[in-house]
């Protein structure tokens, strides 16, 4: 009996060590962005539209697995293998690529934020402040301090419960709608489902979860922990996008009432579940817009000292890793300036964003792949034939969907 | 200098014009003295040739080999630049990530070798064949951006074998152009250009690139410069290395070049080369530090710290007594160790390993392996002391001979 409480006991404790990236990187790929493209997609396609969340859980969970595991197997980030394998022009040029489409995900978290605030009655003064206060936060706070900070922001996502069990939504249909999509499958239906993907798996979540398990420095005995901690922080968090999406479905989509951004998907629940859900949705907002404001251009950071060999990581002081904190404020500041910026047109970057993204994700999945199928780096941990298949069809399925979707707009097909 | 950069990628062939393909990588000897030694060259279809750099006739635009090579497989101490040492991780001492290694500078003469690595933006910049264009646009804004540059001296040999590119120091110590960097590329120069480099530079700095030039370069820099210029440098210089110079000059010379020094460097220069036809006498520093037997720990400490900042070493106290004889010494250990107020004479070490005049130099080094000791003192007959022999000189005066 001692003996089973002392492993559980041990057990809890290597959890608790390995508990954060797999969670806090999937809760980050539902972001402002995310939040949108749910909301959007949801009040066009309704409850149909829940259909997408099972492959999105598998593939967040497979393709964050394949960059933690090749952090903790082989202790260096993504950008140092990169680097150290194809050599600086490659590095130059993917980092390049990576930094610009990060920069379009970081404006979009930004004016995630001050939708959110302006939900509040806040102006756009605050947004500044905001911002400024997120950066000395970020770069005075002790690393785990940081983490709980996250843990907190994860935990407005709460919201989204509410929000939904305000809507009064068929519940019954909603599961269904799980499994199987509940009426028309159309075109636009299947082009819309794989840009919600899109959304949520990303290039610049592949290398923050590489990154942030190496500076974890897990061991490789406790990578099946970390593998669960993937996993599991994948399906709360679509289990926390089920609840937007339905509380988005029951209102909106069932009074057909089409939004283009979540802030509107926010005000325009209001008449139907209340101003209280509502001002719930909006909350969610504001958090996912921070958590994603820090994130995405953390990551950037990352990938940045790992290319080039520089000092980073929340760790170390700002004296120390003066690129690292530079770069991350250089995108948050140009990022609120864009946003402040009057007839700014979101619609536009949350486009180019995504059309990006889909051609930033297959050379980062190629990367993926042959480094986590190679044997002098992964040896008896390379990917499996499942993983394979996976990791590929995804990657394939995203580009050509951002692709002719990217290309769509732009030329107003 | 070369660049990695500019070579990877050449084309090689033989003298008849056949084409083997283009150069991959490079193969070096992770050394001190890190030649290289080994072509890579890709000839298409996984066909790769490891060709010994004897065998290079021309290296222009066409790296031109000879009929006759053959290939020979990697050896045991030898290491690819490319896939060892370009794009690595380059950390201090202390495990801190400094930067990645852009590029590698390598001297083709006397025979090819590693000079050092880039490490600056430029290096980066090469990759991509804009280095120049960039320095031009930089130039029309009125700025200019050198390269950013480690020397091979700053670099652990020995770790490169498991994978790593330490440094020998932590990161603030390292200054962004040792004066070794410039003497590396100045030996690569005819004497007239060195003269010229050299005369840009403030006279410390180029003393300090004179010491470290092989003895050929110091030689005849001494010849071209008058007796004021070098009286002037010799001041600048490490004593030792100022008595080496001056022991290859004509005894006309060197006398001019002396009357020329201030009176202090006169004594001090005058008395280490007369001590220099004794074995141990040319390798005698006069860098040390006395004390006398009452002094206390804590005034010692004070002293050091304000009189010693120009040394380049400092691992003894030396304790003297009113005749100026050597009576006992000290680590700065127990210095350190010492209570404040003690006196010296309390907590030295009066049993000495010394050195005379007259010692051979294997039995001075056996003494300090034997004792652990990283310098000796050496004494004449009256237990006066003349200076110090330090393990690193005398290892070094000993090997040059093997």
């Amino acid at each position: 009996m001692k003996n089973t409480l002392v492993r559980f006991r041990n057990i809890i404790v290597i959890a608790m060590a390995v508990v954060g990236p797999g969670i806090i990187t999937a809760f980050a790929d539902n972001d402002a962005a995310g939040v949108a493209t749910y909301s959007v997609s949801a009040s066009i396609f309704g409850y149909r539209m829940l259909s997408i969340l099972i492959p999105i859980t598998i593939v967040l969970a497979i393709t964050q697995e394949i960059g933690a595991r090749i952090a903790i197997v082989a202790q260096k980030g993504l950008g140092d293998l990169i680097r150290e394998r194809y050599g600086i022009r490659v590095s130059v040029l993917l980092f390049a690529i990576l930094a610009s489409v990060n920069f379009f995900v970081v404006v979009q978290n930004v004016s995630g934020i001050k939708a959110g605030l302006q939900l509040f009655g806040m102006p756009p003064v605050f947004l500044p402040i905001m911002t400024a206060i997120l950066f000395f936060f970020i770069v005075l706070a002790k690393y785990p301090i940081i983490e709980r900070f996250f843990f907190v922001l994860i935990g407005f996502y709460v919201v989204y419960i509410a929000s939904a069990f305000l809507a009064k939504p068929d519940w019954g249909l909603a599961i269904r709608s799980l499994g199987i999509p509940q009426g028309d499958i159309s075109p636009a239906f299947i082009y819309t489902s794989v840009a919600v993907l899109g959304t949520i798996v990303t290039g610049w979540g592949q290398f923050f979860i590489n990154s942030y398990i190496k500076d974890k420095h897990v061991s490789v005995e406790h990578l099946a922990y970390s593998r669960w901690e993937i996993y599991i922080g994948a399906v709360i968090t679509n289990i926390f996008s089920f609840f937007m999406m339905v509380a988005v479905a029951a209102t909106l989509f069932v009074n057909r009432i089409h939004v283009a951004d979540a802030a509107s998907a926010a005000l325009s629940i209001q008449p139907f579940a209340g101003e209280f859900a509502g001002t719930l949705f909006g909350l969610g907002l504001l958090a996912a817009g921070m958590l994603g404001a820090i994130i995405v251009p953390l990551a950037t950071a990352y990938a940045f000292s790992e290319f080039f060999g520089y000092s980073g990581s929340l760790d170390e002081t700002f004296r120390k890793s003066k690129l690292f904190y530079g770069l991350f404020l250089v995108q948050i500041a140009a990022a609120t300036a864009i946003v402040l910026l009057p007839n700014i047109n979101l619609f536009r970057i949350t486009i180019a964003a995504n059309f990006l993204n889909g051609l930033v994700l297959p050379v980062i999945f190629y990367f993926l792949w042959r480094i986590a199928n190679s044997d002098s780096i992964m040896g008896t941990y390379k990917n499996t034939r499942l993983q394979n298949i996976l990791l590929v069809s995804a990657g394939v399925v995203i580009t050509i969907a951002a692709v002719f979707g990217g290309a769509g707009q732009i030329f107003g097909w | 200098m070369l660049y990695f950069s500019e070579l990877k990628g050449k084309h090689v062939k033989t003298e008849q014009g056949i084409r083997l393909g283009r150069l991959t990588d490079l193969v070096f000897l992770a050394a001190a003295q890190p030649t290289v030694t080994k072509l890579v060259v890709d000839g298409g279809h996984n066909h790769l040739y490891i060709i010994p750099i004897r065998y290079i006739i021309k290296l222009n635009a066409v790296i031109t080999i000879m009929d006759s090579f053959s290939v020979e497989a990697i050896a045991h101490q030898e290491l690819y630049l490319g896939k060892n040492l370009l794009d690595q991780q380059i950390i201090d001492i202390r495990g801190n990530k400094v930067v990645r290694v852009n590029d590698v500078a390598l001297q083709d003469k006397p025979v090819l070798t590693i000079a050092g690595v880039d490490i600056g933006i430029i290096g980066v910049l090469r990759w991509f064949g804009v280095d120049e264009t960039f320095g031009r646009i930089l130039r029309l804004l009125g700025k200019t951006i050198t390269s950013r540059f480690l020397s091979w001296t700053d670099i652990q040999p020995l770790e490169l074998a498991r994978g790593k590119v330490v440094l020998k120091k932590e990161e603030k110590k390292l200054s962004r152009l040792m004066p070794e960097d410039l003497a590396d590329h100045l030996e690569t120069m005819s004497i007239r250009n060195v003269t010229r480099v050299l005369s840009l530079m403030d006279e410390e700095l180029a003393a300090e690139v004179i010491e470290s030039l092989n003895i050929t370069y110091q030689q005849n820099l001494f010849k071209e410069f008058t007796p004021e210029r070098s009286a002037i440098l010799v001041e600048h210089m490490n004593p030792d290395d100022a008595v080496d110079i001056l022991l290859t000059l004509t005894e006309r010379r060197r006398a001019a070049i002396i009357t020329n020094l201030s009176q202090h460097k006169n004594t001090e220069i005058s008395s280490l080369l007369s001590l220099s036809n004794t074995p141990i006498g040319g390798l005698i520093t006069p860098e040390y530090f006395v004390a006398n037997p009452e002094e206390t720990a804590m005034r010692i400490r004070q002293r050091i710290q304000g009189e010693t900042q120009d040394f380049s070493s400092l691992s003894y106290v030396y304790i003297v007594n009113a005749q100026k004889q050597l009576v006992g010494v000290s680590s700065l250990h127990e210095l350190l160790l010492a209570p404040s107020d003690k006196p010296l004479y309390k907590f030295m070490n009066p049993s000495l390993v010394v050195l005379h005049l007259t010692t051979p130099k294997t039995t001075a080094i056996k003494r300090m392996l034997k004792y652990k000791l990283e310098t000796l003192p050496v004494i004449d007959d009256n237990k006066h002391m003349l200076g110090i022999v330090t393990i690193d000189d005398l290892a070094e005066s000993i090997l040059d001979k093997i």
